[in-house]
């Protein structure tokens, strides 16, 4: 264990002090898109099922599986109980004056419903909870949960045991970039863990002064290269840049023999780093194939959330879950 | 393809390959690619220019090194700093005078890279539809990013179709590795 960590206040697995919280993709983590659509009162509640079996037939919802077609009215005390979802407005452009009559097609008696009116409905199926909430306050939408995904967003995918085993790791990053402080570079510390035998592989810290491009997650990077035999930056001046060796017991034998002829050398490895990875580095860690990133504070110019979402670009050929927010407030005041 | 004449001795703001300087060192970043392709190796070409001189000259050495960011750019950017060191010149002023040639779109990786160094002109041959970080994938080149370096100007397309081929052939032999290519002509 690293010394540093007595200096903190209260006990070094004060896990209470910090939450981790996914970085979603765009797509999750957006505001729900809504598009316009015509409803109407049901007159006769005796007569819903067929009005939606006409309706599903006269305007399916294409694409809008996740949109319920009735729902039970909103005000108390309003005249009908129950309202339809008629059509979206797209599907009705070319009709000038809006009456019922006017929606529905030919062949389909307007009788059993009620002037139409404009709603809001979820253009999308609904990702997460959050979104789930806002499409429901529009209209009644299904969810498909994804429970992993909604206890992660309230902070607590992480167990007690895990999270006092995540503050070790990232107390051994913050050290680092204290390191790298007193010798004038930038406090920026990153460790590679292999989460399978909770082996720390690399630590490393921003070595820019040397090398512009030797940010702590490259270096990092390389040294992992290093303690599999390859690597190439020359890191003697900077002791607190090292490798573990592994030992019989960690060379992987949870990778075959494919996966470790090629270079993917961070295949199932996890990195912690104090500040969100710039783009350089966030693409790096796609291109050595990381497990997972767990980081403290985020970056102005940061690419695993701040400016872009580099593990979940859809485009590229590898993606990886992030978390921010691990030990913020020791990542934080590295830049006081 | 957009080439500018006539910029020779030119300040920082106006630094742009001639046509000439592009065929000149495109021919060498494509012998380079063949060279590659010939011993196996992924098919791509790149040089450093510095004042009409090659101050850095990458392949890719992600096997070697088992470090999967070692780009044939990466190893180029490598060169130029120690060929700075080397020459007791200032890495910067001569990164702001330096334009990269490379028969492939570089990776956002090396984009970001590129930016940071600022380098202000990249040539390069065909599109990365894989990686490619000067707006096939993102575009990194022009993105508002103001810790990230600056900007660079971008010239695409000088025979891209080659490069393509270049890397079909590759491919067809093995691996996942390679970018994977598209033509682009703009
Ligand atoms: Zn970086
Ligand atoms: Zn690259």
């Amino acid at each position: 264990m690293e010394p540093q960590m007595k200096r903190w206040k209260g006990s070094a697995y004060d896990t209470d002090s910090w939450v981790a919280y996914p970085v979603l993709s765009d797509e999750q983590s957006q505001d729900i898109e809504l598009t316009d659509a015509f409803a109407a009162p049901i007159l006769n509640k005796r007569e819903t099922s067929r009005l939606v079996r006409e309706l599903n037939s006269a305007y399916p919802l294409n694409g809008l599986q996740h949109i319920k077609r009735v729902r039970a009215c909103r005000e108390k005390g309003g005249s009908y109980p129950l309202e339809v979802l008629v059509c979206l407005r797209s599907d009705a452009l070319h009709i000038q004056a809006v009456s019922i009559e006017c929606l529905l097609p030919p062949g389909m008696g307007s009788d059993g419903l009620g002037e139409p009116f404009i709603v809001k409905v979820p253009a999308r199926p609904p990702l997460t909870r959050p979104q789930f909430e806002q499409a429901s306050k529009h209209w009644p939408t299904s969810f498909h949960e994804d429970k992993r995904v909604t206890v992660a967003l309230r902070g607590e995918l992480f167990t007690p045991p895990q999270k006092a085993t995540m503050h070790t790791y990232m107390m051994s990053a913050v050290a680092a970039a204290q390191a790298a402080k007193k010798m004038g570079l930038e406090a920026v510390g990153a460790v590679v863990v292999n989460p399978s035998t909770e082996r720390i592989i690399a630590v490393g810290h921003d070595c820019r002064a040397n090398h512009p491009l030797h940010h702590a997650v490259m270096v990092c990077i390389d040294l992992v290269a290093q303690s599999q035999g390859g690597g190439c930056y020359s890191l003697d001046k900077y002791p607190a840049c090292r490798f573990m060796s592994p030992t019989f017991d960690t060379l992987d034998s949870t990778l075959d023999v494919d996966l470790k002829s090629q270079p993917y050398i961070c295949t199932g490895y996890d990195l912690y780093v104090t500040r969100e990875p710039c783009v350089m580095c966030a693409m790096a860690l796609v291109h050595s194939r990381i497990g997972r990133v767990f980081y403290g504070t985020t970056a102005a110019d940061g690419a695993l959330g701040t400016k872009f979402k580099v593990h979940s670009q859809k485009d590229l050929n590898h993606h990886f879950e992030v978390y921010r927010g691990v030990l913020s407030k020791q990542c934080e005041s590295l830049h006081e | 393809m957009e080439t500018d004449k006539g910029s020779g001795a030119a300040s920082v703001e106006s630094f742009h390959p001639s046509a000439e300087d592009i065929e000149k060192w495109m021919t060498s970043a494509f012998d380079m690619a063949r060279d590659a392709l010939e011993s196996g190796e992924v098919p791509v070409g790149c040089l450093m220019i510095y004042k009409d001189e090659i101050v850095g000259k990458g392949r890719n050495e992600v096997n070697e090194t088992k470090n999967a960011t070692r780009h044939a750019e990466m190893v180029a950017l490598d060169q130029l700093l120690d060929w700075c060191r080397r020459s007791c010149l200032d890495p910067s002023s001569v990164c702001e005078q330096t334009a990269l040639y490379v028969t492939v779109e570089p990776c956002v990786m090396c984009a970001a890279a590129l930016r940071l160094l600022h380098i202000p002109v990249v040539v390069y041959g065909c599109r990365n539809e894989r990686f490619g970080g000067c707006g096939s994938v993102l575009d990194v080149s022009s993105a508002d990013l103001p810790q990230t370096g600056t900007t660079f100007k971008c010239v695409s397309g000088h025979r891209a179709e080659e490069a393509v081929e270049m890397l079909k052939t590759f491919y067809k032999q093995e691996n996942p590795n390679a970018p994977k290519p598209k033509t682009r002509r703009d």
